[in-house]
């Protein structure tokens, strides 16, 4: 895998379209991004694997998604160890295929296997590495807008990857801009998109961040509400509701009448998560789950904190996952589990 | 911060040299009455190109990222063989897409059709079929190679010669910040000549101007900014004179050794209006931004002869002011692209009654041309000399191999 990195051959010079049509052959499909399949390839001449992802175009009577082209334009001016790699762009058959290094599992996929568990050293490496990627992007001047289990790829060497930007965009670092508030899956979305603010800036992918890292420990996402209003009350059920000394801009926000909390709610979440992180986990989930926007950590802070830092056990690579049987994804995982319930119902 | 210009495809893979653009003009080559002709199709097609992102109401930006694809395309495929007016269009539509201020296709349609079937252009087959334009995209985007990120010198022209509030607003109206050339890649990252409105409008439409050659091609573009800069400058005589005069004031201590300029960068950075010591201190090489220059100048020369109605916000009528006024002689002389040294006589001929070198050159000229071009091409190809017919239909052919 380290020999593709390299620029040549990540990057054939012109090749003939002849050469490109033959160069991977399909293994399976891995998954359904934004705007089409994912699919495991083999390249054919080094036999080294391959995500494709397929840009669906006859479906799309604009043309070339625009997404699309956001996030092959954001993806070729990105490097980094924990941002999936872009090899190269690729037609064949009248589709678009990005060409991406593969990844074995997503982090919705191997937290599911019941078989399998992360040791607090390898939990602190994947969290570490989530934020370098984090702190990256925003570097770079990118907000992701769609951090979710399924969207953080693992390899088997125990790298982390953060992948899929079809929702992710620029923004300008001096000024805050109006954007849509209808982005982030629901259950990593941030109580200001909630609340129906416009303006917003890297802080929310910190949100979906401390989520994840929740999500980690627990091996479940956290705060699974099954609509807007719901959600809310799934956030502020575990963290209490926002006061005007934790969040004081918060009734100024759009929606913030319409959906602001009927009753008071204290603060349950250290009590709720202390048997699963260590204190300075807590701590920095803590700061990243922070209501206020401005005082949430940003993704440097984060990186600085005890936990990284200070509190034993030092972090480890999780590389016990080349013994792991299979492959997970999200998407195998759902296919597992409807297996199982067909199983089940046929008893 | 932004992306590194030295690591993009931009720098990597489509900055080239004159030889390939030769080749990629080669089948054309053939087909019109003089080569000259090529490089007034060059101005043709981008002011169309800007007159259909003025009505589609794109930023400067987008409509410089709609020339360069282009150009891009264009180096892979030939006039003769494609219909330029529809790829002009894809242009202008994936390119408003990718700089972040997408159109609707049925627009870029309609304010086609409006554009194209002006009278001084005359063009009247243009699809009023959306999937037509949304097919051409898809060539396009696959003859880019995806390469969809495109440098432009507009962002070292402000971050070399505008006033802070000056830059901050240009900024402001940059959306996808992130993707931007960044305040300086190149050099040694210090320096700066403040210009006054007048002066860096000036240097804006130059810019602007270079858009109507294959500069974007064949040169980096913050070359192309310092170029247009050094232009402004030498065009701008009372500009000149008052950055003189500042220098004089402040470089009272400074040594008088300005121009050996490299090693004494630092007292320069003192005297910031000095101009020789600005241009030296970028440490950039000067005799490609004096190639870049005299093309422009080439460029202007040959443009006198393009006969639109008057395109205003160009530099070029600042150009024919203060040249003439200066030299009036010199105008007409660039003597590499006199014509009469490329024609034989007998392609003038054939090329029928018009197309005196001298002559005006007018839209509907070019127009016409590239019908003719397209149709001697097609000829040709259904007899070819080895007498089996080919096919003819390179868009058809592409579409029946992708199934």
């Amino acid at each position: 895998m380290r020999d593709f990195d390299r620029e040549e051959v990540s990057r054939p010079h012109t090749p003939t379209r002849g050469d490109r049509d033959e160069l991977y052959s399909i293994v399976s499909q891995v998954g359904e991004g934004t705007f089409g399949k994912v699919y495991k390839a083999r390249n054919t001449t080094n036999g080294l694997n391959v995500a494709l992802k397929r840009i669906r175009m006859e479906a799309e009577r604009d043309g070339f998604p625009v997404t699309a082209m956001r996030e092959i334009k954001l993806l070729q001016s990105l490097r980094h160890d924990n941002v999936v790699r872009l090899y190269e762009m690729m037609v064949s058959n009248g589709s678009v295929y990005m060409v991406f290094e593969y990844m074995d599992h997503d982090l919705t996929g191997i937290l599911s296997q019941s078989g399998f568990s992360f040791t607090d050293a390898h939990l602190k490496s994947l969290c570490r590495q989530m934020l370098a990627g984090l702190a990256y992007l925003h570097h770079k001047g990118v907000i992701h807008r769609d951090i979710k289990g399924s969207n953080i790829l693992l390899n088997n060497r125990g790298e982390l990857k953060l992948a899929d930007f079809g929702l992710a965009r620029f923004y300008q670092k001096r000024r805050r801009s109006d954007y849509t508030n209808r982005v982030i899956t629901l259950w990593y979305r941030p109580p200001e998109l909630l609340f129906g603010t416009t303006v917003y800036g890297p802080e929310v992918d910190m949100w979906s961040a401390g989520c994840i890292m929740l999500e980690l420990f627990t091996k479940r996402p956290v705060f699974q509400g099954n609509d807007e209003i719901h959600q809310l009350e799934f956030i502020f059920k575990i963290l209490g509701t926002p006061t005007a000394e934790r969040w004081p801009s918060v009734a100024e926000l759009p929606w913030y009448e319409l959906v602001k909390p009927k009753e008071e709610i204290p603060n349950h979440f250290r009590e709720m998560f202390r048997k699963w992180l260590s204190p300075a986990a807590l701590d920095l989930a803590d700061q990243l789950l922070a209501f206020d926007p401005t005082r949430r950590a940003t993704a440097v802070q984060a990186l600085e904190a005890a936990y990284f830092k200070e509190e034993s056990p030092p972090e480890a690579m999780p590389t016990g996952l080349a013994n792991l049987e299979g492959e997970w994804h999200e998407l195998e995982t759902k296919r597992e589990r409807a297996k199982k319930r067909r199983r089940d119902g046929a008893q | 911060m932004a992306t590194d210009f030295w690591a993009s495809s931009h720098y990597k893979r489509w900055i080239l040299d004159r030889a390939t653009l030769k080749q990629a003009r080669v089948d054309d080559l053939q087909y019109v009455d003089y080569p000259e002709q090529l490089d007034f199709l060059n101005i043709y097609f981008a002011s169309l190109i800007f007159k259909l992102g003025k009505r589609l109401q794109l930023r400067q930006r987008v409509i410089a990222t709609a020339t360069v694809f282009f150009r891009r395309f264009y180096v892979k495929n030939s006039y003769c063989e494609t219909d330029p007016f529809i790829v002009i269009s894809a242009c202008c539509y994936v390119a408003a897409k990718a700089e972040e201020s997408p159109v609707h296709i049925k627009n870029v349609v309609a304010e086609s059709r409006q554009v194209y079937s002006q009278e001084e252009y005359g063009i009247k087959h243009f699809p009023t079929d959306n999937s037509k334009l949304a097919e051409m995209e898809f060539y396009l985007v696959d003859d880019l190679e995806c390469d969809l990120v495109v440098f432009h010198p507009y962002r070292t022209l402000m971050s070399l010669c505008g006033r802070e509030a000056v830059a901050t607003i240009a900024e402001a109206g940059e959306l996808g910040i992130g993707i931007n050339d960044g305040p300086r890649y190149w050099g040694t990252g210090e320096g700066k000549l403040e210009l006054e409105e007048g002066p860096l409008q000036m240097a804006w439409f130059i810019i602007n101007d270079t858009y109507r050659s294959e500069l974007c091609l064949l040169y980096p573009p913050h070359l192309i900014a310092i170029a247009a800069i050094y232009l402004t400058l030498i065009l701008n005589v009372t500009t000149r004179a008052t950055l003189q005069n500042q220098a004089q004031a402040q470089s009272a201590p400074a040594p008088s050794t300005r121009r050996s300029s490299r090693t004494s960068s630092g007292t320069q950075k003192k005297a910031p209006q000095d101009i020789v010591g600005f241009m030296a201190g970028l440490n950039v090489s000067m005799s490609l931004v004096a190639t870049i220059a005299q093309e422009i100048i080439g460029l202007y020369t040959l443009w006198e002869r393009y006969k639109e109605d008057a395109a205003a916000d160009s530099g070029r009528s600042a150009f024919g002011r203060s040249a003439s006024s200066a030299s009036a002689g010199t105008k007409r002389s660039a003597p590499s692209r006199d014509p009469s040294v490329f024609m034989g006589s007998e392609e003038l001929s054939a090329g029928g009654t018009p197309a005196q070198p001298d002559d005006v050159v007018t839209p509907q000229y070019l127009t016409q041309l590239l019908a003719r071009m397209r149709e001697a091409r097609l000829a040709d190809l259904a007899h070819p000399a080895s007498g089996r017919p080919v096919a003819v239909n390179k868009m058809l052919e592409r579409t029946q191999a992708a199934g």
